[in-house]
């Protein structure tokens, strides 16, 4: 029976529910003045100080809030970084408190493989005896060391270490990547040094792989003088890549050549060969400062080919389209632009080996400079020059002593300079050379890793046990340490006392390293190391380093950079912009062109015509070349030229390792969890290795995108996961360097895949540097 | 009024991912592990991403080919789609121009995630870890307004978060120019990842006025916003590349 | 008013209330054990976070949110058609008022469970009441939520009264004391005096017309939790006359399948519940499907001729990407759905010899159907070829046509069974349906590469345990309360004796 609703029942009842509606509109947020409370930290610090995770060496400044260094931030006083830090700079904290850093010396007992942690002052007395036992024997040259980054006054400190020892071995790690850019300026130009690009004034810049915004020998500064080139000065300046692989760089510049790996010097000779045709080049520079430009007449009234007429007789576009694979119109323009856009700069890389492996690289480095100095650009605003130093008082004499002169004209381990005529280092040869039977009794490794970081490093795990002292200054267990007899884990850059020579701009610069903290472990600053190892060994060595601590070192060294050193402290930075370049012909000149010849007159001259390689080659036959992987004779040798660079590993694909910005070239950035993650943004990656490769390439052989596949040759293979990369030549692959790891610590440990297992393990004959890039690899699904 | 606007030249940006960097150790947003970064639950306020986001057809060939990055912080919406849907009001916009969180009052809905049209927003699906002795870096900071967390101290698991424009930081400069009795001036006010730019892409100031850096590049014929036309009005420019 | 309800009538209806036989224990039993597992995970993950699913950045809602839009959506029905039909005074609603109501009630509070479980910080839910924002489409939908659940509590416990008087006055000795204090106060001392039924008539009367539009409005506001963003997929404007037609017909298939579940739990209630009602209830539903069809070819068709730039990527997943298995599963479960209840009425009840018309013909095409859907899902390399593909298609559409044909004579001789299986197929359809309208978009995220969504253990769990938590409520519930309004159905035999005089 339905009862009629009336509406006042309704309402009664909708009233009702209709309250609980609204009760649950809940209050509404009133607005009200913020109470804004900030707590922060008690104390609160900035300390200056520079970076260790590449060689850019930007300034730091760390906030220290409570003791603890919380965040870096860039130095805006350092002309590198101006303010600016990458992101391995900023996770820099992850390095200093990262849970698997050595806390205090270890000894690792050979037999068992057991590590105990032993004091200082033990440590010191087991190095010190053998170093005694080496030079009483009368063999102090068999106490080497390998370095990585030597910073401001380190590399002069432990090298005088090691003359006081009286050894010549002390190996730096450049035959791996700048020993290459620097052979092409000290073959030319006369001084072995990096050369220092004027990328802000430049209006074109012509790059040769320097991988400039995402590795090279100073990234922060390319990536600095990029940004202004493009959009910090009114005009636009024109920027061109010549890279197997586009990267970053290649895409963001106005035009990328993809050269065929190895064919570089060709290309700049077939630039060369336009110039020269058409009479763009510096006629006062080439005419009044170059040595062997137009054909001379030589010893006994011969006539002797110049480089112009060379480059005229061999390089024509046509013939270098056909080596390069660039076309000849392109060889042209490119030539065209360069010579008429002024100022203009042609960039070296700093890849070992330059983009190969062979004597190729190295007249490709002279083929480049050379470019320059055609244009007129050595010395010269908007071009290349040579780094100025702040004047540093010397050292006090060394003390006489025939055990160390003796030992200090031995050959040395790496065959720098015996096996390897032009090298000054052979870092990777060290291997080869110990287990020939070269007799090492103690082995420093400063920022040297070499059982991962080079190629054919299973080889270095053998060379250790001939050696009985290895001793590794590494801040973590890496993959040399896990095999040294001794580890004595150097505080971390924010921990230590350190000072950088600032580089990349020409002028002279200090920066200086402080401790943010007091080191958070037993650990200690290496140089502080052999400050106590010279006391401990007493006698001519505490008479050669009589300072108490390295502080001391660096205050006596840097007194007269112009600044106290509170100054000093609390700007991190001194600096003396002023030198731009020398003037041609003036006395600046000279202490910059020739200066470093050793088998050539230093007279300001820019050798087109390399007479300090017709010194050591000239005269030697043609099969005796060949075996140095030189094919011309005569004055062929000691113009660049282009040389078929002989492939190994038996593939079909050329293999390219190359550095990523995330993770850097330091062993302890992979185990840096934050740098993990971002690691692979480029191809969506994260926390893994990839190999890149063109997508023409992979159809070919049935690969997709994301497949896993096998990296194989003769010398090794590896498994990753395959990226398809469309800025890539379809005959190159790229594998990112730094993974792989099979220590260091818990972040780095098992991700991804070391490509240098891959690489020739061999050393360029001539020039002793690594063999890189002339390696080829087979791919295939895993 | 002020308003506070971040622009960022694409033209200069290089990818480096300092600005991310930056932004985690200022912000003390936690790294998570190798698995879980791979299942989309990696926290980086500032996010750097090659681009197209998803292929199509038209990207040139072979040697004609670039590639593109983008880099991306909060947009900080003037006409937020956070802020509208969020139940409790624990995102908000300030007076300043600022889209803030705040931490104490979030019921981690997740409305406001799934609202955002740019993907800025962030979970904390785990309660946030620093192994052993990373935990010892964070940043001290801690911002409390009405007395509710607004960062950058550690969040707790079950709440969203996102890029502040690192208001902390503005918040700290005012006290710092109270504390020495003087005006406080816009260009101190500088969020970490604009510190940072290695390229020097960053510019941040004030939009509301005509001489600032941000307001003369607003009128650039290379001035973009991201998802122009999704709606919410995104605040945070960009100068596009060329 | 008399009550002309036999004794034979008591027996069937009250007495199984005081019976807790082996068949409750074992269902009861049954029900607890597939709902623990999820409870203790869901416990797991209030310590240790969200993190234990496989929501990510961008798939920030998932499994939770799909159960509770689904929830919602069978809740809205029962009690909405309850009212309309007491409304309209249609006489063969009275057997199934208290099903419906109390699916509305039970409904409405998993679904409620559902998003407790999906909140990052459940401790925190009294923000809501504290900070409410009132322009935030989730509080109208909280507030729309509650504001439906109390009314459908209200409307079912007031429907209830005169039956609690039935059993605090037929209470049999043999009971505990407790369970009699119960019905006693519940019952509120009704005596069924007149001006006791005038006023429930009354009452019944304007709560059912006011809750027919709370009901109505609470499945809108559920749509406008995704209407009112700017997210492709979720931008239609006729999302909430959507939702309410989907939440209408799939309300009725759950009403269905607890109806079906009431009558063989206790065999007597088939009297009451008879096949008229399985007819009557049905046209509703074949009037809503059909509706629902509609709307759903208008969103599909409109989106994918646009091709909008940034609406297309999400429909195209639907319609052969990532969620194609998932859409079109949907649509056949719907097809055969409508079909199983409209087809029988075409045909005569008497056996046929065509071939096409057998059940067997019916079941092994249905089969050849399902393998051929299951093989365009797995897409096995070897039959990837178009025209293959094609073919498949066309055959998948024939073998579902000849499936559901041969068995139509079978389901017009059973209709309650078929008009379960139907229910089933709605119910799974539309949870479908929710998870398409969710992933799709959540997955193809504007400035994120597209990516997928899977499930975890604790999400199927869980979900397992909602099913379970709403079972257990209804079956417990039941053992309490008569599952037939006992007034309502006298009253209705009442008014029949008087129209017959």
């Amino acid at each position: 029976m339905a009862a009629k609703l009336s509406r006042r029942d309704f309402l009664k009842v909708a009233a009702a529910s209709g309250g609980a509606a609204a009760a649950l509109g809940g209050l509404q947020s009133v607005m009200r003045a913020d109470a804004k409370q900030l707590i922060t930290s008690a104390n609160d610090v900035i300390v200056p100080g520079v970076c260790s995770l590449c060689s850019s060496g930007c300034g730091t400044l760390a906030r220290v809030a409570d003791g603890k260094v919380v965040k870096l931030e860039g130095n805006p006083m350092h002309p590198v970084n101006v303010g600016a830090l990458c992101p391995k700079g900023q996770a820099a904290p992850e390095l200093l408190y990262n849970p698997d850093r050595l806390t205090s010396p270890m000894k690792r007992d050979r037999a068992s493989g057991q590590v105990t942690p032993i004091s200082w002052d033990e440590a010191a007395k087991l190095v010190a005896e053998k170093i005694a036992a080496a030079r009483d024997a009368g063999h102090p040259e068999s106490v080497a060391m390998m370095y990585g980054d030597t910073r401001g006054q380190q590399r002069s400190f432990f090298s005088r270490f090691m003359q006081t020892v009286g050894s010549p071995n002390f190996i730096s790690k450049e035959s791996l990547n700048t020993a290459a850019a620097k052979l092409g300026m000290y073959l030319t130009q006369g001084a072995y040094t990096l050369p220092v690009y004027d990328l802000e004034n430049s209006n074109y810049i012509l790059c040769f792989g320097a991988n400039m915004l995402e590795g090279g020998w100073n990234p922060q500064r390319t990536i600095s003088g990029w940004t202004f080139g493009r959009r910090g000065r009114s005009n636009r300046n024109r920027i061109v890549v010549v890279d197997p692989r586009q990267g970053i760089y290649g895409s963001k510049a106005d035009e990328w050549i993809p050269i065929k790996p190895g064919t570089d010097a060709a290309l700049a000779l077939g630039m060369a060969n336009v110039i020269i045709k058409s009479n763009l080049f510096d006629s006062d520079f080439v005419h009044n400062y170059s040595f062997g430009f137009e054909d001379f007449t030589g010893e006994g009234g011969a006539t002797r080919k110049g480089f112009k007429n060379f480059v005229l007789e061999n390089y024509d576009p046509q013939k270098v389209e056909q080596i390069t694979g660039v076309s000849a119109t392109t060889i042209a323009r490119l030539a065209g632009e360069f010579a008429a856009t002024r100022p203009a700069v042609a960039m070296l890389p700093g890849k070992g080996g330059l983009l190969n492996g062979s004597m190729e690289g190295v007249y490709a480095a002279m083929a480049i400079h050379a470019l320059n100095a055609l244009v007129g650009s050595v010395e010269a605003k908007g071009g290349v020059f040579t780094q100025q130093y702040f004047p540093v008082p010397d050292y006090p004499a060394l003390p006489s002593d025939a055990v160390a002169k003796k030992g200090l004209a031995a050959e040395r381990v790496d065959g720098a300079g015996s096996v390897f005529p032009l090298a000054f280092h052979a870092y990777q040869a060290v291997a080869d050379r110990v287990l020939e039977g070269y007799p090492l009794d103690v082995l420093f490794l400063y920022d040297s890793n070499p059982v991962y970081e080079t190629p054919g490093g299973a080889k270095f795990a053998e060379a250790f046990k001939k050696i009985p002292l290895v001793v590794s200054f590494s801040s973590f267990m890496d993959e040399s340490a896990e095999l040294a007899d001794l580890i004595l884990p150097e505080s971390t850059f924010l921990e230590r006392w350190g000072d950088d020579y600032i580089e990349g701009f020409g002028y002279p610069g200090i920066a200086l390293r402080q401790p943010a903290i007091e080191p958070l472990y037993d650990t200690m600053n290496a140089a502080d190391f052999f400050l106590k190892l010279a006391e401990t060994l007493g006698g001519s060595f505490a008479k050669a380093f009589p300072w108490k601590s390295y502080e001391e070192v660096l205050q006596f060294r840097l007194k007269d950079v112009g600044a106290d050193w509170e100054t000093l402290k609390e700007l991190g930075v001194w600096l003396t912009p002023g030198y731009r370049f020398a003037k041609r012909g003036s006395e600046r000149w000279f202490e910059i062109v020739g200066r470093d010849r050793l088998r050539a007159p230093r007279d300001g001259f820019f050798d087109f015509y390399s007479r300090e390689l017709f010194a050591l080659f000239g005269k030697k036959n043609k099969a005796d070349l060949a075996k140095r992987g030189i094919t011309q004779t005569g004055d062929g040798v000691a113009l660049p030229h282009h040389e078929d660079a002989p492939l190994s590993g038996d593939g079909d694909l050329h293999l390219n390792i190359f550095t990523l910005m995330s993770l850097g070239p330091k062993t302890e950035a992979a185990n840096m969890p934050s740098l993990q993650e971002i690691s692979g943004m480029t191809v969506r990656e994260t926390w893994d290795s990839w190999l890149e490769m063109n997508p023409e390439t992979a159809h070919k052989l049935g690969l997709q995108d994301n497949d896993a596949v096998v990296i194989q040759n003769s010398f090794g293979s590896v498994q990753t996961k395959l990226k398809l990369m469309r800025g890539l030549r379809p005959d190159v692959v790229n594998l990112p360097y730094n993974q792989g790891h099979t220590a260091v610590g818990r972040f780095a440990k098992g991700r991804g895949v070391n490509g240098l297992t891959l690489l020739d393990p061999a050393s360029e004959p001539v020039t002793g540097l690594a063999m890189f890039t002339n390696t080829t690899v087979k791919v295939s699904k895993a | 009024m002020t308003d506070w606007c971040m622009v960022i030249d694409l033209d200069k940006c290089i990818a480096c991912q300092a600005c991310s960097i930056a932004c985690r150790f200022e912000n003390n947003t936690p790294v998570v592990s190798p698995e879980e970064a791979k299942n989309g639950r990696e926290i980086r306020w500032n996010d750097v991403f090659p681009l197209p986001v998803h292929f199509g057809p038209d990207e040139g060939e072979y040697p004609n080919v670039k590639t593109h990055f983008l880099t991306r912080p909060c947009m900080h919406c003037k006409n937020a789609p956070c802020v509208k849907v969020c139940p409790v009001q624990a995102t908000f916009i300030d007076e300043e121009g600022l889209v803030r969180q705040n931490y104490d009052r979030c019921i981690g809905c997740r409305f406001c995630t799934v609202a955002c049209p740019y993907g800025v927003r962030y979970f904390n699906w785990y309660e946030p870890q620093w192994e052993e002795t990373l935990a010892e870096y964070r940043n001290p900071d801690q911002v409390r307004v009405n007395g509710s967390l607004e960062g950058p101290a550690v969040r707790p698991v079950g709440v969203v978060e996102k890029c502040t424009y690192c208001v902390h930081r503005l918040i700290k400069g005012r006290a710092q120019a109270d504390a020495e009795g003087r005006d406080f001036r816009a260009d101190e006010y500088v969020p970490a990842c604009v510190q940072t730019c290695t390229g020097k892409a960053r510019y941040f100031g004030d939009l509301d006025d005509p001489n600032s850096t941000v307001s003369q590049l607003s009128k650039s014929l290379r001035a973009t916003h991201l998802l122009e036309d999704s709606g919410a009005h995104p605040k945070t420019f960009y100068l596009s590349e060329g | 008013m008399q009550q002309t309800m036999t004794i034979h009538d008591r027996e069937e209806l009250i007495a199984p209330l005081y019976k807790f036989d082996r068949q409750f224990w074992m269902t009861l039993s049954f029900l607890v054990v597939i709902t623990a597992p999820g409870l203790i995970l869901y416990v797991r993950q209030l310590f240790l976070g969200l993190g234990v699913t496989d929501l990510n950045r961008p798939v920030f809602w998932g499994a939770y949110l799909v159960n509770f839009i689904f929830l919602i959506g069978i809740s809205m029905a029962g009690t909405v058609i309850s009212a309309a039909l007491t409304l309209l005074k249609i006489n063969w609603r009275r057997p199934i008022t208290r099903i419906a109501e109390s699916l509305t009630v039970f409904g409405l509070m998993t679904a409620g469970l559902q998003i407790i479980m999906d909140m990052g910080r459940p401790d925190r839910l009294a923000n809501t009441l504290l900070y409410g924002r009132l322009q935030a489409p989730l509080m109208w939908d909280i507030a729309s939520l509650t504001v439906y659940l109390m009314t459908a509590v209200f409307a079912l416990y007031l429907q209830l009264i005169p039956d609690i008087a039935l059993l605090r006055d037929t209470f049999p000795a043999t009971a505990p004391e407790w369970r009699k204090k119960l019905y006693s106060i519940l019952a509120l001392g009704w005596a069924g005096t007149k001006e006791q039924w005038h006023r429930l008539e009354k009452a019944i009367l304007v709560v059912s017309a006011f809750i027919i539009p709370i009901g109505i409005s609470l499945h809108t506001v559920t749509s406008w939790l995704f209407s009112t963003t700017v997210q492709p997929g979720w931008k239609s404007t006729i999302l909430g006359p959507y939702f309410v037609v989907g939440a209408i017909f799939s309300g009725i298939g759950l009403l269905f399948i607890a109806t079906t579940f009431a009558r063989e739990y206790n065999k007597h209630l088939k009297e009451y519940i008879t096949e008229k009602f399985y007819v009557n209830l049905g046209w509703i539903f074949i009037i809503m499907s059909g509706v629902w069809f509609y709307f759903t070819l208008n969103e599909t068709l409109v989106v994918t001729a646009e091709q909008e730039t940034l609406e297309f990527p999400v429909m195209a997943s639907k319609l052969f990407g990532l969620y194609a298995s998932a859409f079109w599963g949907m649509n056949i479960l719907m097809v055969a759905a409508t079909w199983i209840l409209v087809a029988p009425k075409f045909i005569s009840d008497a056996p046929s010899r065509n071939p096409l018309l057998q059940t067997s013909t019916g079941v092994g095409a249905s089969i050849v159907a399902v393998l051929i859907f299951f093989l365009l899902w797995l897409q096995p390399a070897a039959l990837s070829a178009p025209l293959i593909q094609t073919l498949m298609l066309v055959a998948l559409v024939v073998f579902l046509f000849l499936g559901l044909l041969g068995v139509t004579k079978w389901m017009k001789a059973h209709l309650i069974k078929s008009t379960v299986i139907a229910s089933s197929f709605v119910l799974f359809g539309m949870w479908l349906e929710r998870w398409n309208i969710l992933m799709p978009t959540l997955t193809h995220a504007r400035l994120m590469p597209y990516t997928s969504y899977h499930p975890t253990v604790t999400e199927i769990a869980l979900t397992i345990s909602t099913f379970g938590i709403l079972t257990i409520m209804f079956v417990v519930f039941y053992k309490f309360f008569p599952s037939i309004s006992v007034w309502e159905v006298e009253e209705g035999r009442a008014i029949e004796a008087d129209s017959v005089r």
